[in-house]
């Protein structure tokens, strides 16, 4: 099926407007930073339309553009670990203050987030905190559903540990 | 079945459900392990509030300003990645033949102390395979990656330098996942994660061969 530039022009925009909000949700969570993470979606479509040829019929469209998200990201999270001496971003865009109705260990967990291993955290942020199957992040990930479920304990588990200490100073 | 607090770990992977019930029986009478029972379900429960959403008003014009000035990608059909794919789908499946005993987390298998030395042999026998067939899919790679070399030579172009980048990260994810992987020879677990970043190298190449050579 051949498709012409504006169908394809079209397609991405409906992408964004289904797919955007989340898009950015889970490329902060992994970067840490507002600004990041709107220049990690941009470049995820950019990438996503350089290759349309290629996705088309490998996978449902939306599975693919969050691989080449979280891909991205992760890349960027290697990148950033391979420079240790790099600080973490400071955001120009910071997270708006605690709100009412926050879960209490919201601040805790955020900032334990920041602190487990890359891949397990992308597992974490698709499964717990955006709500996907794992079925759908072995697809994102290109990793078997053994693995993703594997990470996911991984993930929680060194949450656990982390969030150990604040637990016991609410008790 | 009798749990114990040492059996924490085991159960909150709830691989095994008798474990699992079994150690939730523990809990009600342990504080300590109930108290570690009702954080980890806190983490799942608090998840949710990590959703981030923010207006970003420029941002799809941004994006769709970006895509209308996109060259549309060439289509390639290159057969050398046809037969790479089938080296890949061929080491996974003898991945499979590997036993998953020593991998770590809730994916470990109990072994039959009966069957150990028997099993042995036959997994020797099939991660002599596998690593025979990885290094054979390591060097369709390496090939594909000579193949892309001039490309990457390019230094005025700031596409094919984030394939450099792009290239150098997922060479030093190899070497530390190589290295993890000779240390546990048997673990499945990081042969399919080495794995993996090598399609992503693989795909990475693809890619790179399908750039325009005049993309700036």
């Amino acid at each position: 099926m051949n498709t012409t530039r504006e169908d394809r022009l079209s397609a991405f925009e409906e992408l964004y407007a289904a797919h955007g909000e989340r898009l950015k949700s889970i490329a902060f969570n992994l970067l840490r930073s507002r600004v990041d993470a709107e220049d990690a979606v941009q470049e995820a479509f950019l990438k996503a339309f350089r290759s349309w040829e290629g996705f088309k019929g490998e996978a449902g469209a939306f599975t693919w553009l969050y691989r080449i998200l979280v891909n991205a990201c992760l890349d960027e999270g290697r990148r950033r670990s391979r420079r240790r001496e790099e600080p973490e971003p400071e955001d120009p865009m910071p997270r708006e203050a605690p709100r009412e109705n926050d879960h209490p260990l919201r601040l805790a967990l955020d900032k334990a987030l920041g602190q487990i291993h890359h891949r397990p955290r992308a597992v974490f942020v698709l499964a717990e905190v955006e709500g996907f199957t794992h079925r759908e992040i072995a697809e994102m990930l290109g990793i078997p559903e053994g693995t993703s479920k594997h990470d996911l304990f991984e993930a929680k588990n060194a949450l656990r540990r982390l969030l150990r200490p604040v637990a016991e100073t609410r008790a | 079945m009798n749990a114990s607090c040492s059996d924490l770990e085991a159960a909150l992977a709830g691989a095994d459900p008798v474990l699992a019930a079994a150690f939730h029986r523990h809990a009600e009478a342990c504080a300590a392990c109930r108290e570690e029972v009702a954080l980890w379900d806190s983490i799942s429960a608090a998840a949710p509030s990590l959703r981030e959403r923010w207006p970003s008003p420029g941002l799809e014009a941004r994006i769709r300003e970006a895509l209308a000035g996109e060259k549309p990608a060439r289509r390639w059909a290159w057969p050398a990645f046809a037969s790479l794919a089938a080296a890949a789908a061929f080491v996974l499946g003898l991945l499979a033949l590997l036993p998953r005993g020593q991998a770590p987390g809730p994916e470990t298998a109990s072994f039959s102390p009966a069957g150990l030395e028997a099993e042995r042999l036959i997994s020797e026998q099939a991660l002599a395979d596998v690593e025979r067939a990885q290094e054979a899919y390591v060097q369709a790679i390496d090939a594909l990656a000579k193949v892309a070399a001039p490309r990457l030579a390019d230094e005025g172009s700031a596409v094919f330098a984030a394939y450099r980048e792009k290239l150098l990260v997922l060479d030093s994810a190899i070497e530390e996942c190589r290295a993890q992987a000779d240390q546990n020879r048997f673990n499945a677990h990081l042969r399919l994660e080495l794995l993996s970043i090598y399609q992503e190298k693989q795909r990475t190449l693809e890619s790179l061969l399908r750039e325009d050579p005049h993309a700036s």
